[in-house]
């Protein structure tokens, strides 16, 4: 086997229509996680979100569930929620005709809705996409038929972890976002997955996490294999920008996850890090072939949050990496349209699993590699 | 005496439309008082059966104006003027409308009289 794989071709990095097209047969077509539930305390809050080229409006109803909407007034097709996020006391209403939307998306209102007694007002509703549930987050999905979250998501942490207990240990419904960062990366989304799957550049552009997971520096990503977990070296007492002690740790874990670092990518844009004592959850909200908004939070015991305890040390590890990747990916956009990568670039055999995404998206996307 | 629905088809909190011309909303408050009044709303056409109730007070769903049930009055714009109120009768575990006599406070553009095919 040779040493050198193939990686995509630059195109497929900077091409609007390609982009285009990995937003209405990826992102449109999977589960897209959106939001935290806890975003949304009460009925009548919510945020808006993009996915793929919709904006949808994800909020909590009066009965505590939690429904998504496409964010388009059925009368005209005005925006109806312009702000990031906020909260209505009863109902969405349209600032452009007043169509009026109650929290499950029923049409309740407009001018001379009584004189129309024919409109339907579910038929005229706010269009429902599909919502669930999982690990204390929010996630939609566009498509009619959503495909099998149970093998997708679920999966996906299971192909990584070797099974569900293993995350289901850090129960991260239950954890409190102690802080949250949004990085706006001007960098393709694929970039950023692959940049997250391999850790050939982790000695070079991480050498605070390579203190922390000294196994890094021979360049196998924790991603590379199947339960296993990087173990923090030795004399280091945390998954701490200085290794310094970390906070409390979540009781629930195996010793075998005791001083370790795990990391999980759930296709088409979630990462997701645990270490002992916080997972770290990060969604990316691809906004064009050179651009990708990346949310990232991380999450820790309530009581944790709640004491004031610094949590600075465990935050600045994973900004610091995140802002190392994001440098690096940033690095590599403008030179995907150059005639040098044309062809594209190589893996390396610590690499090569990302051969298996970059087939991914090429059968997603109809093309032959 | 114009016969709208069943009590026990009105819980409290809810609203019944009788479809008359103009057309009347029927409310039964928390506390468990009828009121009925002009389902328009004065400031435009909206009907107030599909608003908010909370107490006394009538919320229209579509400019938030509020009235209060008891009189009629507006507590809250952009509606200027209130919204004419109705006798309530119940009997048999029957709600009954007893129609005001008084010019109803109709939006802009809409009058009593069914709606003109024209318009």
């Amino acid at each position: 086997m040779s040493s050198l794989l193939a990686t995509l071709s630059g195109g497929l990095y900077t091409d609007e229509k390609v982009f285009a097209l990995e937003q209405q047969r990826i992102f449109e077509s999977m589960w897209f996680c959106v939001a935290r539930a806890g975003d949304l305390p009460k009925p009548g809050a919510f945020r808006t979100v993009q996915v793929g080229r919709e904006s949808v409006i994800v909020s909590r109803a009066r009965d505590g569930s939690i429904r998504a909407f496409l964010n388009v007034c059925r009368h005209r097709g005005a925006r109806l929620c312009t702000e990031e996020s906020g909260e209505v006391r009863r109902a969405f209403q349209c600032a452009y005709h007043a169509w009026t939307y109650d929290l499950e998306g029923k049409l309740i209102a407009a001018p001379n809705l009584t004189k129309m007694p024919d409109v339907d007002r579910v038929e005229y509703g706010l269009v429902n996409v599909h919502v669930r549930e999982w690990i204390g987050y929010v996630w939609v999905c566009l498509a009619d038929e959503p495909p099998s979250f149970e093998e997708d998501v679920l999966g996906a942490v299971v192909t990584r972890l070797g099974d569900l207990a293993s995350i289901d240990n850090y129960g991260i419904e239950n954890l409190q976002v102690g802080r949250r960062i949004v990085y706006d990366v001007k960098a393709n989304w694929k970039l950023i997955v692959e940049n997250f799957m391999e850790c050939y550049h982790c000695a070079t552009i991480h050498p605070e996490l390579t203190e922390v997971l000294p196994e890094f520096a021979d360049g196998y990503a924790a991603q590379y294999f199947v339960g296993h977990g990087a173990a923090f070296g030795n004399g280091v007492e945390g998954f701490t920008l200085d290794g310094s002690p970390g906070v409390d740790r979540i009781p629930g874990l195996s010793e075998d996850q005791d001083r370790r670092y795990y990391a999980i990518t759930i296709k088409p844009q979630v990462f997701i890090n645990l270490v002992p004592d916080h997972a770290i959850v990060h969604r990316m909200f691809p906004m064009a072939a050179d651009r990708t908004v990346v949310e990232c939070d991380w999450l820790f015991l309530p009581e944790v949050v709640a004491s004031g305890k610094d949590l600075g040390p465990s935050v600045e590890l994973f900004h610091k990496v995140n802002a190392q990747d994001f440098d690096a990916c940033e690095r590599c956009q403008p030179a995907m349209s150059s005639r040098a990568y044309a062809n594209g670039g190589v893996l390396v055999p610590s690499e090569h699993h990302i051969a298996g995404f970059h087939d991914w998206v090429a059968g997603r996307l109809g093309l032959s590699r | 005496m114009i016969p709208a629905c069943p009590l026990a088809a009105l819980p409290r909190g809810e609203a019944y439309r009788l479809d008359i011309d103009p057309p009347v909303a029927v409310f039964h408050t928390d506390d468990g008082e009828i009121y009925a009044v002009d389902d328009t709303c004065t400031h435009q056409d909206a009907s107030l059966s599909d608003g908010w109730l909370e107490g006394c007070e009538i919320e229209c769903p579509l400019h938030s104006s509020r009235f209060d049930l008891r009189t009629g009055q507006v507590d809250s714009p952009p509606a200027k003027l209130a919204v004419r109120t109705h006798g309530v009768v119940v009997q048999d575990g029957m709600v009954y409308v007893v129609p005001s006599g008084a010019p109803p406070n109709l939006p802009p553009g809409v009058t009593a009289g069914r709606p003109r095919s024209d318009s």
